[in-house]
């Protein structure tokens, strides 16, 4: 046999929930392909110390059937088991989880890439030395201002200097740490300012992108969203941003709304599953339809339902509704079951 | 040579998904690849990989030698690996 006659090339794929496209569609580009998802996005806990205006979760009090620690180990094992390589673990607050460290600890056990997501404000220097010796792949801030004021505008009862030391001690202890920006009225015209400030902090990463209309943000749509031209402004800026510090710092920044990525989503399905606090398994942010119950069913057969459920007319039905009138998107936490 | 960490590799029906999850980008490659993959893995340095495919391949060595080369350049401009 010739080795020249086989597809041995190295050849670049398409995975959109991974923010990266191409125009081919290689064997393995269709979510159908995969005997399990790729990546899991776990809500891990809905109680939050903040009450952002912008929060897509509407985080703040505990739900009262959230998984307990055996559920959500158990939900942990089915991912070593599956071989699923990548997860994010979110709020609410994360840090707030009393069991969030046994997870963790469990998930990097068994080598599984875990990425955080946290408001910051509870990583002092145990904490920070704990998510070190876990070699997370990274841990995201979120900062949504480059001076206090405005932070504290949109994330209420937030603390930008915390967010900032977070960072700051991260950094120091070597932990891969990231910066979420989320644009809106109040901060887009920041966005300059706080790449600038993200680069002195030393992180690896800044990423930023179009706010989503779901949760809090839908309800706060008309004073959050910025306009047309401040967008313009925004990724303008954002493009001269990468140009300055490429090989320096990542910029990133995902240039698609909700519900261009809706549309993207029927077409296109993610090979990754979102689970919220109380194991529900939801097909996809922007849409309320859940497709699978942890707490009842394994994660193999819930992977499946989603398959499926992306074929449902209900869902298909009810996505083209939302893409021709996004006030709709404002319905994506009252959730719904489909297809189990 | 070894792989960059965060790089999981998962074998597929349809091939070998290789997923950089730090850059989060996705490559998939067909069986000779994985077979490449799976002989990094085990810490097989570049000639004895050489070695490996050629004796289980037909086909000039020559050829499989500039295969593998372009394979592994593959793998190293995109952070998969690291030497």
């Amino acid at each position: 046999m010739d080795i020249l006659t086989k597809k041995k090339k190295l050849s670049h794929s398409t995975n959109s929930m991974l923010k990266s496209k191409t125009g081919s569609t290689p064997e393995g580009s269709n979510f159908n392909d995969y005997s399990s998802p790729l990546f899991i996005a776990w809500q891990l806990n809905s109680a939050c110390n903040l009450g952002c205006l912008h929060c897509c979760e509407e985080a703040g009090h505990q739900m009262p059937d959230e998984m307990t620690k055996e559920q959500a180990l158990d939900f942990c094992r089915q991912i070593a088991e599956m071989n699923i390589p990548y997860m994010a673990i979110s709020g609410g607050e994360p840090l707030l989880c009393p069991h969030f460290f046994d997870l963790c600890q469990f998930i990097r056990s068994n080598n599984i890439s875990l990425k955080i997501e946290t408001n910051g404000e509870f990583i002092d220097e145990k904490t920070a030395c704990r998510l070190a010796e876990l070699k997370m792949r990274s841990v995201q801030i979120s900062l949504d201002g480059a001076a206090a004021q405005t932070h504290e505008r949109l994330r209420l009862r937030g603390d930008w200097e915390k967010a900032m030391a977070a960072c700051r001690t991260l950094v120091s202890k070597g932990v891969n740490t990231e910066i979420v920006f989320v644009p809106t009225k109040f901060n887009i015209h920041e966005i300059g300012e706080i790449i600038d400030l993200a680069y002195s902090l030393g992180v690896y990463g800044f990423y930023t992108g179009k706010i989503m209309r779901i949760g809090r943000a839908a309800k706060n749509w008309e004073i959050l969203c910025p306009s047309d031209e401040e967008y313009s402004k925004f990724f303008e800026v954002l493009q001269e941003k990468t140009a300055a510090y490429q090989g320096k710092m990542k910029v990133y920044y995902y240039p698609y709304d909700v519900v261009e990525e809706l549309k993207y989503r029927l077409e296109c399905p993610s090979a990754s599953l979102l689970v919220v606090p109380n194991g529900k398994v939801k097909l996809i942010g922007p849409l309320p339809f859940i497709c699978g119950d942890l707490k009842k069913q394994k994660l193999s057969q819930i992977w499946e339902n989603y398959k499926k459920a992306w074929r449902n007319t209900e869902v298909i039905e009810f996505a083209k509704k939302v893409i021709a009138d996004p006030k709709l998107l404002a319905e994506s936490n009252n959730w719904r079951t489909v297809c189990h | 040579m070894n792989f960059a960490n965060h790089v999981k590799i998962r074998n597929e029906k349809f091939g070998t998904v290789v997923f950089d999850t730090l850059t989060e980008k996705i490559f998939i490659t067909d069986q000779v690849g994985a077979e490449i993959l799976r002989l990094i893995e085990q810490s097989r340095n570049l000639p004895e990989i050489i070695d490996v495919l050629s004796s289980n391949y037909d086909g000039e060595r020559q050829t499989i030698e500039k295969d593998i080369f372009e394979f592994v350049g593959q793998l190293k401009s995109n952070n998969i690996i690291c030497v």
